[in-house]
């Protein structure tokens, strides 16, 4: 359900002499709200700008809505950006910022200045039409920022990392913001961030980058919970990734160990990584546990205790509410359905999948 | 507050004595003169023979000697300028009558010099002759014909538009529609000034410049058919460039004499008269009649060479010109002012 | 004693000040409002309103306004191609724009005298070449010439580093909201510009407008300008009153341009030159 809004094919990118894209092929459905999620270099705001129309892909096409749009200018594609530095015109006013794009459709004036409002209205900014940029903060100019890229009524909003420069409690309200403008405005977000928590938050669909090659496209709960690759595993969320042994279907063993699990299909007596991730992980008594070790370390998140156990040459990350004192030794436990298999990577492995809402 | 005051005040106390740091030395002469109108080597034999430090200082026009000197920074002992700016000097009580018993050397040169001298200093008592010449018209016989110089009406022939050179100077410039027009060059009546001013503004369009001391330099390189030029720059420019010959209209022209006098800031009258004793010395203004070749008062000088030299009018104009030309005087404020506005006009236009 | 040290090392400065920018212009002062009998005079600033000076002046505001605009016409574009080519180092383009500066001033206007005169190298190409010569030079067009040469440097500088100051994602933003390269370039770029063009022009024009070298070399003569006619009252009529007076006209002129520029220009947006 849902209709291939934009669509990259077969793109090619390389600057100074660096291949960033390789044969990427990705497309994005219509109202959804997408996050390219990967660390820096990995080719996500290219990605962006490809589709923005701000470079020009080495070869390949974009395809906007069925069409060809890969020669196109940014002033013609019906997309709009909100930039990472806001990007505002400083000679101007909040009000003529938020009409340029309008008076360049040359809309009435009764239009724009209704449009101006509301955009305003939209955002929590009323009132604030005969400001100069410099009088702003910087949440502010990055709510008119979203404001001048959404009177225009495009069909996709690019985002490129644009609340990275805001304070911690700051960037938590404008993620709620934009879930909310999402859900009010009905068009297509397409967000680029290397926080991994923020695309969590916010995304309907999370495609994972790294190096040029997209790793795994999937809802939030799947890229955590079924991470396919230790990259993603690695980079979401914390994790725990053990060399292993497929012995069998729902039969792994890994640091001298057997145990169960839920995966199957991956073989006889292939070598794998084993993903458990801290939360899962109960310390029990050293006898109750499939594995026992020491404690290293223990901090205090706030959230839970971070607790280090070294257990046959391994360090185990475990997250617990409860506290154990360093030294302690203690027992790991895990039930079979939070064991994680994954194929080693031998090169870096890429598929376009499309998600159904 | 009050220390940095004073410690300004001290410095620029110290500023003021170095600047105003003149003439020093008992053995020193500080000397003012055209640009380029002493050989240099003169200077160092002086000092090797008589063991007087010159300070010699030049300028460009008479108009600029006056102003350095009513500057008074600097105590000249000895100055050079022209006919009129003595008289204005002599006027204005500046100058200290020369004792001309302790320039021996004086001798050598010919007294008709003199004579015309009176016309600025009528009683020889202030002045000494070093050079003199006429203003002409330098011309290239390869573009004018001999017979088509004889006069003024030649600088006013459209057929030469664009090629003509006039003096970028007051006076200069008047001098040649006056004397076409047949009055004097030392007119102040305001009618035939204005006169002289149609004239020049009639000729405008035709003029290539109005060029000082760039004119023979134009003339050599061959960018104007003729110019209005002092006879000594002409003898020199004819030098470079053989197409070249020069002429005092019929009409008649000006004769300039160029003097020396003692200014009353002279510090070291012995030491300016023997300088000027030096210069009366046959071999000294021979180098110089060599290095600046105008026409010198120097008798002994003129003996000295060859025939063609003697009779090159460029070089010593025939007694017969020089009857048909005048001295410039100086003018008045009043005079000197109308001549001025009457130039800017000019210069507008 | 530490206090003595700042003062006199202070102390240079002060000198210069007082002894070569104060104490001249009070005597320009004072000649200027007296006549040459020491009589209090407003004669010799008003003297701007005679028909020569005027038109000395006019002819001067008219040439330094020539100046500046073809200035301005050769300069912005060449900024922007300068911006677009993107080189690394601005200290280097900073420097090729100086360099010529640092030859003599009048060693490159006598320069000029030659490439236009009528046997110069510019009528010469252009008679090898089969067109007939230019006369050019000792005309007002060759005085321009000289001072657009002079003077460009001043102004193509400060226009390159306004529009380098802009930063490349505020133009995306302008064509992402659907803007077309000349919507850009006179919505956006223009107005961005405008303070670094505001202090090309008075750098261009108030020189221009004081200038009489270049008129005296270029201009044989023939080409009176209102600096012309103060060099002309100082050393050709003697007049240091009327000079002085028309000197206090000119630099009325010039503080007000001056003024004028400084309500334009943000102050956060100081484009300093060097």
């Amino acid at each position: 359900m849902g209709k291939k809004l934009i669509e990259l094919q077969h793109i090619q990118k390389s600057y100074n002499g660096t291949q960033i894209l390789d044969d990427l092929n990705i497309y994005f459905n219509e109202n959804k709200f997408l996050t390219l999620l990967g660390p820096s270099g990995c080719g996500k705001t290219t990605t962006l700008r490809l589709i923005g129309g701000f470079e020009k892909p080495d070869s390949g096409q974009i395809l906007f809505d069925g069409k060809d749009i890969t020669m196109l200018p940014p002033n013609e594609r019906k997309v709009n950006t909100v930039f990472q530095k806001y990007a505002l015109f400083t000679h101007m006013t909040i009000a003529e910022n938020i009409a340029f794009g309008l008076k360049i459709s040359k809309k009435s004036k009764a239009y724009i200045n209704d449009k101006i409002k509301y955009a305003l209205k939209l955002v929590n900014l009323d009132g604030y039409e005969n400001r100069s940029v410099d009088s702003l903060s910087g949440g502010q100019q990055q709510r008119i920022a979203i404001a001048r890229a959404i009177v225009n009524e495009p069909k996709v909003l690019l985002l490129d990392e644009p609340l990275g420069a805001l304070d911690l409690k700051l960037r938590q309200d404008m993620q709620y913001e934009l879930i909310r403008l999402k859900n009010e405005l009905g068009i297509t977000f397409i967000y680029v961030t290397h926080d991994q928590e923020e695309a969590l938050t916010m995304s309907d669909t999370i495609a994972v980058m790294n190096q040029g090659y997209i790793q795994q496209i999937g809802s939030p709960e799947d890229i955590y919970n079924e991470p396919c690759n230790a990259f993603v595993a690695d980079f979401i969320g914390d994790s725990n990734i053990i060399d292993g042994v497929m012995l069998a279907d729902k039969l792994v063993s890994f640091l001298g160990i057997r145990h169960a699990c839920e995966d199957t299909g991956f073989g006889q007596k292939q070598p794998v990584d084993v993903v458990i991730r801290p939360e899962d992980i109960e310390l029990v008594a050293p006898d109750e546990g499939f594995l026992s070790g020491d404690i290293t370390s223990v901090i205090f998140k706030g959230v839970h205790y971070e607790i280090e156990v070294l257990s046959n040459g391994f360090e185990w990350l475990v997250h617990t509410t409860r506290f154990f004192p360093v030294g302690a030794h203690v027992g790991l436990k895990v039930i079979p359905f939070n064991i994680q298999i994954m194929h080693k990577p031998e090169s870096s492995d890429e598929r376009a999948v499309g998600l159904d809402a | 507050m009050k220390r940095k005051i004073l410690s300004a005040f001290a410095a620029a106390f110290l500023l003021g004595a170095l600047t105003g740091c003149s003439g020093g030395s008992d053995n020193s002469l500080v000397v003012l003169n055209y640009g380029k109108y002493l050989d240099p080597e003169m200077l160092e034999l002086f000092e090797e023979e008589t063991g007087i430090h010159v300070e010699y200082e030049e300028y460009e026009s008479p108009e600029e000697m006056y102003t350095k000197y009513k500057a008074g920074s600097i105590d000249y002992d000895l100055a050079c300028t022209s006919d009129y700016m003595v008289q204005k000097l002599i006027g204005e009580g500046e100058v200290l009558e020369m004792n001309y018993d302790n320039i021996p050397g004086i001798k050598n040169l010919d007294q008709t010099y003199f004579e015309f001298s009176k016309a600025f200093d009528p009683e020889n008592k202030y002045s000494m002759p070093y050079f003199f010449g006429t203003v002409g018209i330098l011309y290239n016989t390869k573009m004018v014909d001999a017979f088509e110089v004889n006069t003024w009406d030649v600088l006013w022939d459209e057929n030469y538009s664009g090629q003509i050179i006039m003096e970028n100077s007051v006076r200069d410039s008047f001098m040649v529609p006056l004397k076409k027009l047949g009055y004097s060059l030392n007119t102040t009546d305001e009618n035939e000034l204005q006169k002289a001013l149609d004239l020049l503004i009639d000729q405008k369009p035709l003029v290539y410049a109005y060029l000082v001391d760039e004119s023979s330099d134009e003339m050599v390189a061959g960018n104007a058919a003729m110019a209005l030029v002092y006879s000594g720059e002409a003898a020199a420019a004819k030098i470079y460039n053989k197409d070249l010959d020069y002429v005092v209209p019929m009409e008649g022209s000006n004769m300039w004499i160029d003097s020396w006098f003692l200014p009353k800031t002279c510090k070291h009258a012995q030491n300016a008269e023997k300088f000027l004793d030096f210069l009366c010395r046959k071999d000294v203004a021979m180098k110089n009649f060599e290095y600046v070749y105008y026409a010198t008062p120097n008798l002994e000088v003129y003996k000295a060479l060859d025939k063609e030299v003697q009779n090159d009018p460029t070089i010593f104009p025939p007694h017969e010109v020089l009857e048909d030309c005048e001295v410039l005087s100086s003018l008045d404020d009043d005079s000197t002012k109308l001549y001025n506005d009457l130039w800017k006009k000019l210069k507008s236009n | 004693m530490r206090k003595l040290k700042r003062q006199l090392c202070a102390g240079p400065y002060i000198v210069w000040i007082i002894g070569f920018t104060v104490l001249p212009i009070l005597m320009i002062l004072y000649y200027a409002f007296t006549t040459p009998e020491h009589r209090f005079t407003l004669e010799n600033v008003l003297s701007i309103a005679e028909p020569i000076h005027l038109k000395a002046l006019l002819l001067s505001v008219r040439l330094a306004l020539e100046c500046t605009v073809l200035c301005l016409l050769l300069s912005y574009p060449l900024a922007m191609i300068l911006n677009g080519l993107k080189i690394k180092r601005q200290s280097f383009i900073v420097f090729i724009f100086v360099l010529p500066m640092w030859m003599n001033f009048m060693l490159r206007i006598l320069a000029w005298q030659m490439l236009l005169s009528n046997n110069g190298i510019i009528n010469s190409i252009l008679q090898a070449l089969g067109f007939s010569g230019v006369s050019i030079l000792n005309t007002p067009a060759a005085v321009v010439f000289g001072m657009v040469y002079d003077f460009l440097p001043f102004m193509i500088l400060p226009i390159y580093n306004s529009l380098v100051r802009i930063r490349s994602d505020v133009i995306e933003a302008a064509k992402d909201l659907g803007a077309s390269n000349m919507i850009v370039f006179f919505r956006i770029i223009v107005p961005l510009t405008m303070s670094g063009v505001i202090s090309g022009v008075i750098m261009v024009f108030v020189p221009a407008l004081t200038s009489f070298v270049i008129s005296d070399l270029l201009g044989g003569g023939k080409v009176l300008l209102i600096g012309n006619v103060i060099e002309q009252s100082f050393m050709q009529g003697m007049n240091w009153n009327l000079g002085s007076g028309l000197s206090i006209v000119l630099m009325v002129f010039v503080i007000a341009s001056m003024a004028f520029m400084n309500s334009h220009t943000k102050e956060t947006e100081g484009t300093a030159v060097w």
